[in-house]
């Protein structure tokens, strides 16, 4: 965990902008870090931002506490999935995966971003929407946040971690093409009872001029269309036609 | 990770913006990846990748290429920026060439980046679209800002790291140019655009 060292602190306040979640205040005339709010992302010891070295990392020794810094710190490599940060594949290697293929829907829930933060009890709220709509979500293999779970296949996470602050992290699955406008009612009904905000991510395999009708669903649907989006090109071998 | 996706600006900022990446798949196609992400690096500084890193080490704004290219491993992600659709073609054209076997992710305005795989002969296989930010959106800061901390996706950028630096130029501290290098730094993957951000902090300074 990160701690001020209450004798090398000055008060100067330097350090306070730099935390993603303001965990950071003076009080009293010293630094001191919020352990409520703090993700553990070692933003501020990272990047030295205290002038007289003040902000000091201490051995974490719980699973939820290790759990949160790697999750929150995308330096860190989570040892189930391989992949550095927080964790997931979704559409970046799917020519070669075939994770999701024609006809299916990946969805990518980014629980606290951009920048917000989240308890794991929103996490969850939005996991059971989900779930019982019919996302089926990736196991441990492929994404961290199944490790947290008392039963996946219903989004529920063990009770004793539902209060702990992670900077984000992401709920992933898939469900056939013509379940999708259920995940999003689920989601347009879930988004109104938790406290923080997440960003949704839809990938879909596309045909070559990047066509998929499921943008045709999300217009039915009322949703605005996108225009950003993150494109796998098709570079990579063996491809997957599937 | 998704954390390319959900960049926000106006389209017209957006226009200079794109994320690449170089993936491999575990147990698929993830051997000699220092080889095959020294010509990534090659192709991507050939048309002029204002940044690029390797999460494992940093991105060129905080460390020496070299240095970055010596630590490569075969749990390497290597990513980077480009500020023009452009570059983006001409990357892809190059890739396409070198037929190194890896995936390749290009992330930006739809229109604009299909448009390139088209004039680069590339065809799109999958999309993650972007459906935007939903839930207690009142605890966003404003969007000038999303426009700026939005460029790290892993959020190590704090919102008040840039109210500080966009106060400290309209007080002559720090040049806009200075100020977005500094924000870039804390993006360890190297996908924070540090030229789009220099201009927006440049238009920040003025407002009130």
């Amino acid at each position: 965990m990160t701690v001020i060292n209450q004798e090398k602190c000055t008060g100067c306040g330097t350090c306070v902008p730099y935390c993603p979640l303001g965990a950071i205040s003076v009080v009293s005339k010293k630094a001191v870090i919020d352990q409520t709010i703090c993700p553990n992302c070692y933003v501020c010891v990272r990047n030295k931002v205290c002038p007289f070295d003040a902000i000091e990392k201490q051995e974490i020794d719980t699973f939820i506490g290790q759990f949160q810094h790697i999750i929150s710190d995308p330096v860190e490599t989570t040892e189930q999935t391989g992949v550095p940060g927080r964790g997931t594949e979704e559409s970046k290697t799917n020519d070669v995966t075939g994770r999701v293929k024609k006809g299916e829907v990946g969805i990518c829930i980014d629980m606290g971003r951009p920048g917000i933060g989240c308890r794991l009890r929103d996490v969850e709220k939005v996991a059971m929407a989900v779930t019982s709509a019919g996302l089926k979500l990736e196991g441990e293999d492929t994404t961290p946040l199944a490790m947290l779970m008392e039963d996946n296949s219903k989004g529920k996470i063990k009770e004793e971690y539902l209060d702990t602050n992670v900077l984000s992290i992401i709920i992933e699955g898939k469900c056939p093409m013509e379940t999708f406008p259920e995940i999003i009612k689920a989601l347009q009904k879930v988004e109104k009872e938790i406290d923080t905000v997440f960003s949704l991510g839809v990938m879909v395999r596309v045909d070559e001029n990047g066509y998929s009708p499921i943008l045709e669903q999300m217009e039915q649907l009322g949703l605005p269309k996108p225009y950003r989006g993150k494109i796998n090109v098709g570079l990579g071998r063996p491809l997957i036609t599937e | 990770m998704t954390h390319s996706l959900h960049r926000s600006g106006t389209l017209e900022s957006l226009k200079g913006d794109y994320v690449w990446f170089m993936y491999q798949a575990k147990g698929i196609n993830d051997t000699n990846i220092k080889e095959k992400a020294e010509e990534f690096i090659a192709a991507a500084e050939l048309v002029g990748s204002e940044n690029w890193g390797d999460v494992k080490t940093g991105p060129i704004v905080s460390y020496p290429k070299e240095y970055i290219k010596q630590n490569i491993g075969n749990k390497s992600r290597l990513r980077g920026v480009f500020t023009s659709r452009k570059q983006v073609t001409e990357f892809l054209s190059i890739i396409k060439q070198k037929n190194l076997g890896t995936s390749v992710v290009i992330s930006g305005l739809l229109d604009e980046v299909l448009s390139a795989c088209k004039e680069a002969g590339v065809t799109p296989h999958t999309i993650n679209y972007s459906l935007g930010i939903w839930g207690k959106k009142e605890l966003l800061p404003d969007d000038d800002i999303l426009s700026i901390t939005t460029m790290c996706g892993h959020h190590m950028i704090s919102p008040n790291l840039v109210k500080k630096l966009v106060q400290d130029v309209k007080k002559g501290r720090i040049t806009p140019e200075k100020a977005a290098w500094k924000l870039a730094t804390f993006c360890p993957c190297g996908i924070f655009n540090q030229v789009r951000a220099e201009k927006l902090i440049d238009e920040l300074k003025n407002k009130s």
